[in-house]
C-alpha cells in the first residue's frame, strides 16, 4: 500500500495526458441539461460516454440510475462505488455553453457537479492509462433525484436494493479540492407556504400580507434557542413570494434546513417550527402550510477510521491539506446504510451556484490522482475489518 | 434538373457514427486528414473546439492527422490558447508572405491548403459553441464511405424530412433563404437542393479544392458551390445533417454586408461563365445609414471582393507538393 501511495504524485502528470477526454467529457455531460426529476437526457451521455470508454458493463438500476460496471480480479469481493449526482440545481431548461481558456472553464453547473460526473466517466480511462487492476468490481453510478426535492431519491434506491455487499464508496464533488467529509448531520428540509384567498382581497380593506406572516414567521423561527450541544442550526435558504410591487402579496413561501448533530434535536427543532406555523396561521386566520421536502439522519465514520486515516494521509502525500465538515448529500446515505464512505472534492472554484461557476483545470489533476488513492485503499482492505461507528 | 440528388446525396451524421469503420476505411485509402479552424477573435470557443475534436478524433479514434489554426490576427487571446491545447497555429499573413496579404475568412481557408498534409481537408468555423465530434466526422463519412463524393456540406436542425412528404418551413438562415436561394432558383435550380448552402462547415479532397478560385470573403461559401458544381457536376457533392448548431447571431447590418460579398461573388461568377453581361462595373462599397443626432450619415464599406486563384497555380505550392505542369494539364483536359 505505501508503495502505492508513494507513485501518487507521479500519476498526476499522467492523468494530465489525458487532459482532452477528461475536458471532454466535462464538457460534453455538462452542456447537456438535467434538472433534477429530467436527467434522462445526460444519463443517456453519461452511458453512451462509458460505453465508449469500454466498460464491461453498462445499464441502469431499477431507478434509472445510470451506472458502469468494471469487473474486478476477485469475483469474492464486494464492489467499490464511485458515485457523482447527474442532477443540477438549475430547474429550467437553460442552454448551456461551456467557455475553455487557458486553465478554467465557464459555465452554468460545471462545480455542482459536471465536473464530478465528467470526471467520473473518465477514470475508465484513466484506469487504463495508469494501468490499474482491481480486486473489486468498480461500480460508477450517476445517481438522478439528488437535489431539493429529490432528496437523494436516486443514491438510496441504489444501495438499498443492490444485491450485495459494498465494500466501500466515494462521492466525488466538483469542490473543493481538499474536502475530506466522512461523517453527515441530521437533517430536516422543509418549505413554508402562506396563501391568503382573493376572496378577502375583495372582503377586507386590511388584507393580510403573505410577506409580512412570512417576515413574523422567520422572527419567531429566529428566536427559538439553538443549542451548542448537540450542536444544531436553523438556515433560512429561499424565499419567494408577491406579484408587484405595489400589492398585497397573496402567495409567499420560504426554504429552510435545520441541521444538528443529534437527528432527535432536528425533530424537537422542527416540532417547534411547526408549532410557531399554527400559532401564526391561528393568528392571521391564513392558511400557513409546513412540508418536510427531505431528511437525513445523523450518521458518522470516527476519524480514526482506516478510510478516513488513509484518506487523509493521501491527500497529504499529494500536497493536499484536507479538511472536514458535515455534508449532507450522499454520504450520508451510505454512512446510514452502514457503508463506510467519503466524499472528495476535485478541484477549486468561484461562483458555485452562478451561471458563470468557474472551475480550475491545473488542480483538478492532483484531485483525480486522490480518487485514484482512495480507490486502492479500499481495495487494499481499509473498509473491511472495522464497523461503522 | 436532378432531382434525386436530394435524396441520394444527404446523410445524418449518425450514418457515421461508426468511428471504428472510418478509421478503417482511412487506413484501407491511406489517407492524411487536415482539420482546419479559421480563426478571429474566436477565444471563448476555441479551445472546446480543439480539446473536443482531439480529444474524439485524434487520441480516441485516429482519423484526424492535425488540426490546424489559420488565424486572421485576433487581438484576443485566441491563438495563446489554441496554442496551449495543441493545435499548430499560423498567422494568415506568413503564409506564403510574398504574396499581397488580404483579411477575410476564404483567405485562411486557402492558405492553409499550403500549410496542411492531408488529403482530405475540413475546413469548421471556429465560433461553434455547441461542438461535438459529430461536426468533423458527420463531413468525413460520405466522402471515405463513397467513392464518387468529393465535398460535403453541412446543413442542421433537421429543416426537412426526407421520403415522408413533410416539408418543414425553414432551410438556412436569413441570407440563404433572402438572397442565395432565390438566385439559384433562377440560375441553377439543382443547386437549390443544398439546404443551406452557406453553412460554414464542409470537407473535401483536396483535388477539389486545390483547383477552384477562393474569394478572401463571404463569398466563399458561395462561390465554392458554383465552381464544384461546374467543374465535377452535383453527384460529387453530398450534404449532412449535423443536427444542432449553436453560433453568434450576426445584427442586420453585418447580414447585409454579408448579402453584398456573397451578390458579388456570385455576379462575376456568372459574368465568368459567359451567362450574363454587365455594361458598367459593379461598384464594391456596400452604403448603409445610421441616424445620429437626427440626421442621417451613410456609414460605407469597402468591400472588394478580391479573390484567390487555384492554388495549384502557385509555383510555391507545386513545388511543395510536387505536382509538375504536366500533372496539371492532364487535368484540365480530363
Amino acid at each position: 500500500m505505501d508503495k502505492f501511495f508513494e507513485q501518487l504524485p507521479g500519476f498526476v502528470d499522467e492523468i494530465k495526458t489525458l487532459k482532452e477526454i477528461i475536458i471532454t467529457n466535462i464538457v460534453l455531460i455538462g452542456q447537456t441539461p438535467a434538472p433534477t426529476f429530467r436527467e434522462k437526457k445526460r444519463s443517456k451521455v453519461f452511458m453512451e460516454r462509458l460505453a465508449e470508454f469500454q466498460v464491461d458493463e453498462v445499464t441502469t438500476d431499477g431507478y434509472r440510475n445510470p451506472i458502469g460496471i468494471i469487473r474486478g480480479t476477485d469475483a469474492g469481493k464486494p464492489p467499490i462505488f464511485i458515485l457523482a449526482h447527474l442532477d443540477t440545481f438549475y430547474e429550467r431548461d437553460l442552454a448551456i455553453n461551456y467557455v475553455i481558456k487557458k486553465n478554467t472553464i465557464t459555465g452554468a453547473g460545471i462545480l455542482d457537479n459536471s465536473l464530478g460526473v465528467g470526471v467520473l466517466t473518465s477514470l475508465p480511462a484513466i484506469f487504463k492509462k495508469l494501468d490499474l487492476r482491481f480486486e473489486s468490481d468498480i461500480v460508477l453510478a450517476g445517481t438522478i433525484q439528488s437535489i431539493g426535492k429529490g432528496n437523494l431519491r436516486g443514491v438510496r434506491h441504489l444501495l438499498k436494493t443492490w444485491p450485495t455487499p459494498i465494500r466501500g464508496g466515494i462521492c466525488i464533488e466538483g469542490i473543493e479540492l481538499g474536502r475530506l467529509n466522512y461523517y453527515s448531520d441530521g437533517m430536516i428540509r422543509g418549505e413554508i407556504g402562506c396563501s391568503i384567498s382573493d376572496e378577502r382581497g375583495k372582503l377586507e380593506e386590511y388584507t393580510p400580507n403573505a410577506i409580512i406572516i412570512l417576515n413574523e414567521v422567520i422572527n419567531q423561527i429566529m428566536s427559538l434557542r439553538m443549542p451548542q450541544r448537540p450542536r444544531s442550526r436553523i438556515v433560512i435558504g429561499k424565499i419567494s413570494g408577491g406579484a408587484n410591487h405595489g400589492k398585497i402579496a397573496h402567495e409567499g413561501g420560504i426554504g429552510f434546513e435545520i441541521h444538528s448533530d443529534s437527528y432527535k434535536m432536528v425533530k424537537k427543532t422542527f416540532g417547534d417550527i411547526r408549532d410557531i406555523i399554527e400559532g401564526l396561521g391561528h393568528e392571521y386566520e391564513v392558511d400557513l402550510n409546513l412540508r418536510t421536502i427531505s431528511n437525513l439522519r445523523a450518521s458518522r465514520l470516527k476519524y480514526t477510521h482506516p478510510l478516513v486515516k488513509n484518506a487523509a494521509a493521501i491527500l497529504k502525500t499529494l500536497g493536499i491539506k484536507p479538511f472536514s465538515k458535515s455534508t449532507e448529500s450522499a454520504l450520508s446515505i451510505f454512512l446510514s446504510n452502514k457503508i463506510p464512505a467519503v466524499t472528495l472534492g476535485i478541484t477549486h472554484g468561484v461562483g458555485h451556484y452562478k451561471e458563470k461557476a468557474t472551475m480550475e483545470i491545473e488542480p483538478m489533476y492532483q484531485g483525480i490522482a486522490q480518487i485514484i488513492g482512495v480507490i486502492k485503499a479500499i481495495d487494499s482492505g481499509v473498509c473491511d475489518e472495522q464497523q461503522l461507528a | 434538373m436532378n432531382n434525386n440528388w436530394l435524396e441520394k446525396n444527404t446523410f445524418h451524421y449518425s450514418d457515421f457514427k461508426d468511428l471504428g469503420r472510418l478509421v478503417e476505411e482511412k487506413a484501407k485509402k491511406d489517407l492524411k486528414i487536415s482539420l482546419c479552424l479559421p480563426t478571429l477573435n474566436e477565444e471563448k470557443t476555441i479551445a472546446k473546439e480543439i480539446i473536443i475534436l482531439k480529444s474524439e478524433l485524434m487520441t480516441r479514434y485516429a482519423l484526424l492527422d492535425e488540426i490546424v489554426v489559420v488565424d486572421s490576427g485576433s487581438t484576443d487571446k485566441t491563438t495563446e490558447i489554441a496554442r496551449a491545447y495543441g493545435a499548430d497555429v499560423y498567422d494568415a499573413a506568413e503564409i506564403l508572405p510574398q504574396l499581397e496579404p488580404y483579411k477575410g475568412k476564404g483567405e485562411n481557408l486557402w492558405k492553409a491548403l499550403y500549410i496542411t498534409q492531408g488529403d482530405i481537408i475540413i475546413y469548421l468555423d471556429a465560433d461553434i459553441k455547441n461542438i461535438h465530434h459529430r461536426f468533423a466526422y458527420g463531413l468525413l463519412g460520405p466522402l471515405l464511405m463513397d467513392d464518387h463524393i468529393k465535398f460535403v456540406k453541412a446543413f442542421y436542425d433537421r429543416p426537412i424530412s426526407i421520403g415522408k412528404n413533410k416539408m418543414r418551413p425553414t432551410g438556412g438562415g436569413r441570407v440563404t433563404e433572402l438572397v442565395i436561394r432565390p438566385l439559384f432558383s433562377l440560375f441553377f435550380p439543382e443547386l437549390t437542393q443544398l439546404i443551406q448552402p452557406l453553412s460554414g462547415e464542409y470537407a473535401g479532397f483536396r483535388e477539389v479544392f486545390e483547383r477552384i478560385p477562393f474569394p478572401i470573403g463571404y463569398g466563399v461559401e458561395t462561390s465554392m458551390n458554383m465552381d464544384i458544381y461546374e467543374k465535377w457536376g452535383l453527384d460529387v457533392i453530398a450534404q449532412v445533417d449535423l443536427d444542432r448548431r449553436i453560433h453568434r447571431n450576426q445584427d442586420t447590418k453585418a447580414l447585409g454586408r454579408m448579402a453584398f460579398s456573397i451578390l458579388k461573388t456570385f455576379i462575376n461568377r456568372k459574368i465568368r461563365l459567359g451567362l450574363i453581361d454587365l455594361r458598367d462595373e459593379l461598384f464594391d462599397e456596400m452604403i448603409q445609414y445610421n441616424l445620429v443626432n437626427n440626421k442621417y450619415q451613410p456609414d460605407i464599406f469597402k468591400i472588394e471582393g478580391h479573390e484567390r486563384p487555384p492554388i495549384i497555380e502557385i509555383p510555391e505550392y507545386r513545388e511543395k507538393f510536387k505536382i509538375d505542369r504536366e500533372h496539371i494539364q492532364k487535368l484540365q483536359e480530363a
